[in-house]
């Protein structure tokens, strides 16, 4: 398998940011009480993490190890402020929704990781594989998630009722226990696409490029 | 060690000054779209409250909260041809899990008009129903929560489970809603006593 693959797959399944690396759950926890707003915050995030990947990776060179930790997070600020402004301008409903997580994404522990672990260290196209491999890895799960949460806690898609009108809302789901339910059932249903992927005839993606 | 700490400085600064032109530049462009998007919010939130008016002022510096823990963020003095119809008033205060903001409106007669939730971040499907148009406190006359304040005297005692119907397993949700909902009041009747009476 082709390193370009294996990078990309790493994120999405392997090393899914979400479901295997646990890290930025609180924002998942927290914004995926619907559909709606479980887009709006994976668009955001796949948004930031692509163009900070790119512009550290492009500078990779240019950034002296002592002060990359304040580098990183005046890159990642930035973006982060852009997405909140074009938000507010051109999504005011979603902006108002999604409150205090947008402008959060910059404490993201994903972001800070993976430009910190592989961008920093990496050239440019792979940088930005891995970032859209982790962006879509955390936008299928937060997606997944706000798809289930919603349809049983609300019996609604996007707002729209789905389920008949007789279907009494299991409110437990778009509480935070139900989201960390379904959260435990998306990390295993991740596992069992993993397991798929490395009994897979195409044999284990390594992404040290078979060190 | 000198040398290289001023290396660093210009460094991060660098670093810093194209991000801050980059911001600049993406804010410029939203800066007045987002303006317009809030003038809009405000003109329609207000049209909601007082359909019939044609005209507001602000009067937000003459409004003062009795409550320290209920802040009212703006006040509009709603006109109709120039004279005094209500006022608008839109306070934040604490509700059960974060602060919560309420515009109400306050006709001359001293009667609350209506009043709506622009802001609650409370547990989606108990407190969070303060603001869904679908619950109902009084599902026999289907009066919803901020409904059953509409044509209530600002002189009524605003106590829940007694004047107030609370909304289920909300509690504090209901209870702080009205006591916002009271501090509104007050501060409106205040302003209106004053206006009114030199009439």
């Amino acid at each position: 398998m082709k390193r370009s693959t294996a990078v990309f797959l790493q994120g999405l399944i392997i090393e899914n940011p979400l479901a295997i690396i646990m890290i930025g759950l609180c924002s998942a926890l927290a914004v995926t009480t619907s559909v709606a707003n479980g887009i709006g915050m994976s668009l955001a995030m796949t948004f930031v993490i692509v163009a900070s990947e790119f512009i550290i990776s492009a500078f990779r060179k240019l950034i002296p190890e002592s002060v990359r930790i304040p580098i990183f997070i005046i890159i990642i600020a930035a973006f982060t402020t852009m997405v909140d402004l074009v938000m507010k301008a051109y999504f005011p409903d979603l902006s108002k929704a999604m409150g205090v997580f947008i402008p959060l994404i910059v404490v993201n522990c994903i972001i800070m990781g993976r430009v910190e672990a592989f961008a920093s260290k990496e050239p440019v196209p792979h940088a930005i594989l891995d970032a859209l491999g982790m962006g879509l890895g955390y936008t299928w799960v937060l997606v997944g998630m706000s798809v289930v949460r919603e349809l049983l806690g609300n019996g609604t898609i996007l707002g729209i009722q789905v389920l008949p009108e007789t279907y009494q809302p299991i409110l437990f789901f778009v509480l935070p226990p139900g989201g960390f339910l379904v959260f435990a059932l998306f990390i295993s249903l991740n596992l069992f696409l993993k397991k798929k992927w490395l009994e897979s005839p195409l044999g284990c993606p390594d992404p040290e490029g078979g060190k | 060690m000198i040398k290289s700490m001023f290396r660093l400085g210009i460094i991060l600064s660098l670093f810093a000054s194209g991000a801050c032109v980059a911001l600049a530049v993406v804010y410029n462009i939203t800066g007045p779209v987002i303006k317009t998007q809030e003038e809009r919010a405000l003109n329609a939130a207000l049209k909601d409250i007082f359909p019939e008016s044609d005209g507001y002022s602000d009067i937000t510096k003459e409004l003062s909260s009795p409550d320290p823990k209920i802040q009212i963020l703006n006040a509009y003095a709603m006109t109709k041809g120039g004279s005094l119809l209500g006022v608008a008033v839109k306070a934040s205060g604490p509700s059960y899990s974060a602060n919560a903001v309420l515009l109400s409106g306050i006709k001359v007669d001293g009667t609350i008009k209506q009043v709506r939730v622009l802001q609650i971040s409370d547990t989606p499907g108990l407190g969070a129903n303060a603001a869904n148009p679908g619950y109902y406190v009084d599902k026999a006359k289907k009066i919803t929560f901020t409904g059953q304040f509409e044509g209530k005297k600002i002189t009524d005692p605003f106590k829940v489970k007694e004047d107030v119907q609370a909304i289920t397993a909300s509690t504090i949700t209901s209870r702080s809603l009205t006591a916002i909902v009271k501090v509104s009041a007050d501060a409106a009747s205040t302003y209106i006593s004053q206006k009114g009476g030199a009439k």
